[in-house]
């Protein structure tokens, strides 16, 4: 069992090498700057501090020392059944662990992938995966590729073209994509897919970002199961720092940010010097907000103490249209304006009934807005108008 | 003088004030001071007439049986932009007044909200917390059972990693509220996870906790067991009442110091593991790219920040006189560690000198600090503060921090701010850069 006195063990020894850095240090500087080592207790694995408790207290506040080491017998076991239901994460496959953790039998085709995508994802994820309507593009192109782009930087040529990070191209891992689908998409119904479908999203995606599996294309013609899935390696696998995997990830995470350098710090214990004259580069310019910069707030800034006006705001039908209709009703997308035909048979009171209620799967009640019946119903009928056109 | 009268003298005395009120509203910004109607006889209305909150009765105290703020405090609100407004703003973020802050603590309804898949309304008898994986004994908590462990209440900030991230190629808010209010401050009450763990027992195996919420989006992340044994917390308490919806109701994750993201709401699983978990939000976003092509993955604390909050491009000097005295005020945090000290230049940070710390110091909490300011009409000025905290961090200029973040990071931003004082005292938000 992992002991905590063997923790606080591992934190003084962290604290005697910190004093160490931060006498070395001030023999470096040699300045006037004041010492900020005097309340630093313990680095902790994020390159801070850490408060251990000491004489019932911890920094300024005081702890109840019958409650440090209490051990206290809350709650219950709960049973394999519960465990189960809740425990739907994915780990990929690692060293340590050459399965993975969680990946399901199962498979899916790209072909239905592509079914299901145009059916429950497109209307936000655009076509192809391309993005829009505020949510995330899903691919731009060949992921091997774009991930070559992870270098781009545009702090000298601001117009130069920017890194690509979507999932082909920087995502590390395949799991977190299966995993998401399952547990979170689509966004306004999660939860809601069965293994397969989620397989067969998971191999479209795959296919869009003209992915390999152990030497193969994702053609169109592609079915994913469970085994091709172990085989997948993401194109930027390498691409992140520290490294947390295997079993001395943590001492490694430590050392990472333990060093300022790693993650653009300055510390004063590690060479920086807090300057007071004379500090700026003589290049350094005013840079200016550009073009007005962002000022669409929601509402807009204000700062009079007035009573707020009273009478409340007109339906705007164009702006409630763009703002809340427009993402999955656009023109272009099923059901859209114009071309309602097959869901208005029942009549339009249950169009009415179904919108301010919400389907299974597809319209969020009153599509996510706060508007009144009334207000909804003024909406559900310019849309099937057609006047969005 | 008799009640109708009275009402009717209050009436006209009233539509009077508000036109006067009015006029030297307008003239108080062109320049001209109050004190000159004063002087001409009339006197301050304010103080010359009744008022209609000074004769009649206010409300019972049956009224608001939860308190509201006053109508007049209708534009100190949180705020959002399209820009950040993902999935119909259920993917988005809405930001906490910095401009109208006080001290080191965030009202409930004015801290910042950030939600991956909106906010979620979680019945509390239904609440259930699941801690498993490598324990020996797992278990699953109703909410009664896990507040009767002995509670701790600390007060901390949450910061959302992107706090300022949209200017790393240069400012974009003039505004106080979005450059600088993706976080806020609360005191928090909860029990520490080690608590719990002594009954659970840990395996010696396990590096790494699982945290996951229960709302649409099941927000997850990855959690070094270090942080879980020293200072994490699961709190139920915030600002003395329950958590606002907002804030996870009725649990959430508390890693003090470290990514609001990572203080994962409406919780409701704990496990534990030797191998990380990779989870969405921890690899697709809050993953900092450098100009060598890796991002810094588990990028867990808020570095040292502050910024001035008074003046502000919301709140400007516009009505101060040549020679008044002002104060300069502004917050320092450090995710990791205490502040030790601010300092405060006018010319954008080439000169220095020390600001003054007030109030309580905490650990991983905002610091207020201040400096008494000779205003001279007609001066420009450009304020940027720096702090520093007990871990020996200090704040990067911007050409430090770009020189080995590049522009691209989105995340971690702890440069310092800039805040330029115009000649008619209106403040813009800028950047001192040489790249």
């Amino acid at each position: 069992m992992f002991k905590l006195e063997a923790y606080n063990k591992l934190l003084v020894s962290a604290s005697v090498a910190a004093v160490v850095a931060l006498s070395v240090a001030g023999c470096i500087e040699g300045s006037a700057t004041p010492s900020a080592s005097a309340a630093a207790g313990s680095l902790s694995i994020d390159g801070g501090v850490s408060y251990p408790v000491s004489n019932n207290k911890t920094g300024n506040y005081y702890v109840n020392p019958q409650t440090v080491g209490a051990k206290l017998n809350n709650g219950r076991v709960p049973n394999a059944a519960e465990i189960t239901r809740w425990d739907t994460d994915l780990q990929p496959v690692s060293e340590l662990s050459p399965e993975g953790q969680g990946i399901p039998e199962g498979s899916g085709s790209v072909e239905d992938g592509e079914t299901l995508y145009e059916a429950q994802c497109v209307m936000c994820h655009g076509d192809f995966g391309s993005g829009g309507g505020g949510y995330p593009a899903l691919s731009k192109g060949n992921a091997v590729d774009l991930q070559k782009t992870l270098t781009n930087n545009r702090w000298k040529d601001p117009e130069a073209d920017g890194p690509v990070r979507v999932f082909g191209s920087y995502w590390p891992q395949v799991t977190t994509l299966w995993w998401y689908i399952r547990d979170g998409m689509p966004h306004p119904f999660s939860d809601s897919l069965s293994v397969d479908e989620t397989y067969a999203l998971t191999a479209y995606i795959l296919n869009i970002n003209e992915m390999m599996i152990d030497g193969e294309e994702v053609d169109d013609e592609y079915v994913l199961d469970r085994a091709k899935f172990l085989k997948i390696v993401m194109p930027n696998v390498d691409g992140f720092e520290p490294n947390i995997a295997g079993a001395n990830a943590l001492p490694a995470v430590r050392a990472y940010f333990g060093k300022a350098s790693n993650f653009g710090g300055q510390n004063l214990n590690q060479g920086a010097v807090r300057c007071m004259t004379d500090c700026q580069k003589p290049t350094a310019k005013v840079k200016y907000i550009q073009n007005g910069g962002i000022k669409d707030f929601i509402p807009a800034m204000a700062t009079e103490r007035d009573l707020p006006k009273k009478e409340a705001a007109p339906l705007d039908v164009k702006k409630t249209y763009t703002d809340s209709c427009a993402m999955c009703h656009s023109a272009f997308l099923s059901p859209g304006s114009g071309d309602w035909a097959g869901y208005t048979p029942k009549g339009m009171d249950k169009v009415y009934a179904n919108g301010i209620k919400g389907t299974e799967g597809g319209m969020p009640a009153k599509g996510g807005t706060s508007l009144s019946d009334a207000d909804f119903k003024t909406m559900v009928d310019y849309l099937v108008s057609g006047k969005v056109k | 003088m008799d009640n109708k009268k009275s009402q009717d003298q209050n009436t006209i005395d009233r539509r009077d004030f508000f036109k006067k009120t009015a006029a030297l509203s307008a003239t108080a910004l062109a320049g001209t001071s109050l004190l000159a109607n004063e002087a001409a006889g009339e006197g301050d209305p304010a103080i010359m007439h009744h008022t209609k909150w000074g004769q009649k009765w206010g409300d019972p105290v049956t009224k608001n049986q939860y308190g509201i703020p006053s109508a007049y405090e209708h534009n100190v609100i949180r705020r959002s932009t399209k820009l950040l407004a993902s999935g119909n703003f259920r993917a988005s973020i809405a930001v906490t007044p910095m401009h109208e802050s006080k001290g080191i603590i965030t009202p409930n309804g004015l801290f910042f909200s950030r939600s991956h898949g909106g906010t979620a309304h979680v019945d509390p008898n239904e609440y259930r917390l699941m801690i498993h994986g490598l324990v020996e004994k797992p278990i699953v908590l109703t909410l009664d059972q896990l507040k009767r462990y002995p509670s701790v209440t600390r007060t901390h900030f949450i910061e959302c990693p992107a706090n300022g991230g949209q200017e790393w190629r240069g400012p974009q808010f003039n505004s106080v509220q979005f450059a600088k209010g993706f976080m806020a401050s609360a005191e928090w009450t909860g029990v520490y996870i080690k608590t719990i763990l002594e009954d659970l027992g840990l395996k010696p195996e396990a590096q790494w906790m699982l945290a996951e919420g229960s709302d649409n989006s099941k927000m997850g992340r990855t959690v070094p067991v270090d942080k879980v044994l020293d200072d994490a917390m699961i709190v139920w308490g915030q600002n003395g009442e329950a958590l606002r919806p907002e804030q996870g109701y009725p649990v959430r994750l508390l890693l003090p110091g470290w990514e609001g993201n990572l203080c994962v709401k409406w919780l409701r699983r704990l496990e534990f593991s030797q191998e990380p978990w990779y989870c969405k939000e921890e690899t697709s976003k809050y993953t900092d790219l450098k100009p060598t092509g890796k991002a810094i993955q588990h990028f867990y604390a808020n570095e040292v920040n502050s910024t001035v909050t008074s003046p502000s491009p919301e709140i400007p000097w516009t009505d101060l006189e040549d020679g008044d005295v002002v104060e300069i005020e502004g917050l320092a945090w450090s995710g990791m560690g205490t502040i030790t000290g601010v300092d405060l230049s006018f010319d954008g940070g080439k000169n220095y000198v020390e600001a003054n710390l007030k109030g309580l110091v905490l650990s991983k909490s905002w610091t207020r600090w201040s400096y008494m300011h000779t205003y001279k009409k007609g001066e420009k000025l450009y304020l940027t503060s720096r702090a520093m905290d007990d871990a020996g961090y200090i704040q990067p200029t911007i050409d430090q921090e770009v020189g080995v973040m590049g522009v691209e990071a989105v995340y971690h931003r702890n440069a310092v701010e800039t805040w330029e004082v115009t000649e008619e005292g209106k403040v813009n938000h800028v950047q001192i850069r040489s790249v």
